[in-house]
């Protein structure tokens, strides 16, 4: 959470940065209450994410973000989702994963009752028949221009605290081999609809800097967490 | 139509000075690229803000947006009836969906006058 920040507010090239969670952990959206998770019991890790939206148990999925300038997306929100969703169904469907965009959701005007990102499909959100595969987040900040951090996780095995999660498992043998092939697609893909090539990079100083200062002050203290008790 | 005795920044909130006292809320454009509004986060009444930095943030669907104010200084208040009340933002962005009050110790050096705002939003799009 600390690195995506740090992409976020040190406003260099657009970066994808794939990653995953060990131990397994649940991320809170931005706004969402801290106790309304006391369920889970004090085994089960929690960080508080930037970005909006309900809660998700990161189980084993791969999970993105992208940081970039917003006038590399389009204006729109919700046309920003599906230009990003496009490409993950592309990328998708090529390894034999039957998913679309959602033509229609729940309620989006109504305060959100569901706690879990993935209960409650909204428009263009990614799904299959079982349910929602793709879980969405964003950040929107202005530094000395307008940036947006985009989140995302693809459920690849169910995780524990959200079974009625549709998995990519369910349609493809996730291995090792998959894992590699729908890492190089995601990346190909992404970086093709927002017209750029991918280079592979690393953090530069003032991102792993202020990544440390953000991971020491925010997201590894339990006042940011308790931000909403 | 945005009323004219308002000043505006580039991330789109705006503010009206009178005295030493600024109120500040966010425009109709940034309503309507702000679609189904979920929560809001505004600083308490005696908080300090700083201009040019984030005081709250708002949350449409899926997409949390940090709010800059265009001033310094103590919060003198804070709508509180608006975060139960979103719709306030469609409705009556310059009015009762203002967000702070603001006792001005300094202001932002490039806000702009509406003139300028209108510029900047057809050039964002």
């Amino acid at each position: 959470m600390a690195v995506d920040e740090a992409l976020l507010r040190c406003g260099g090239k657009p970066t994808l940065r794939l990653y995953g969670w060990r131990p397994h952990a649940v991320s809170l959206g931005w706004f969402q209450s801290l106790s309304d998770f006391a369920d889970l019991g004090p085994t089960t890790p929690i960080v508080r994410r930037a970005t909006g939206g309900g809660a998700i148990h990161h189980g084993d999925e791969l999970t993105f973000s992208l940081a970039l300038d917003a006038a590399l997306l389009p204006h729109d929100i919700a046309a920003s989702y599906a230009l990003l969703h496009d490409a993950i169904v592309r990328v998708l469907r090529a390894l034999g994963v039957p998913c679309r965009r959602a033509p229609v959701g729940g309620p989006q005007s109504a305060r959100p009752s569901e706690r879990w990102c993935f209960a409650a499909p909204v428009k263009d959100d990614l799904v299959t028949d079982a349910g929602k595969l793709l879980g969405s987040a964003q950040r929107r900040i202005t530094t000395d221009r307008p940036r947006v951090l985009h989140h995302g996780s693809l459920v690849l095995h169910r995780p524990q605290h959200t079974p009625f999660v549709a998995a990519v498992a369910d349609h493809v043998e996730v291995d090792d081999s998959l894992r590699a092939r729908l890492r190089r697609a995601l990346v190909a893909e992404l970086a093709a609809s927002l017209e750029r090539i991918p280079q592979p990079g690393t953090l530069t100083a003032a991102e792993r800097t202020l990544a440390t200062t953000l991971r020491d002050d925010v997201y590894g203290s339990q006042a940011h967490l308790d931000r909403r008790p | 139509m945005r009323p004219d005795d308002l000043k505006f920044q580039k991330s789109h909130e705006w503010c009206r000075i009178e005295g030493d006292t600024a109120t500040i809320g966010i425009t109709d454009y940034a309503v309507s690229h702000l679609s189904d509004l979920v929560f809001l986060d505004l600083p308490a009444k005696g908080a300090t803000v700083t201009a040019g930095e984030s005081f709250g943030e708002i949350e449409s669907v899926k997409a949390v947006s940090s709010l800059y104010s265009p001033v310094s200084g103590e919060v003198l208040d804070s709508n509180e009836e608006l975060a139960d009340n979103l719709e306030w933002l469609s409705e009556e962005p310059f009015g009762k969906a203002w967000m702070i009050k603001v006792k001005v110790s300094a202001e932002a050096p490039d806000l702009m006058d509406g003139k300028a705002y209108d510029e900047h939003c057809k050039a964002e799009g």
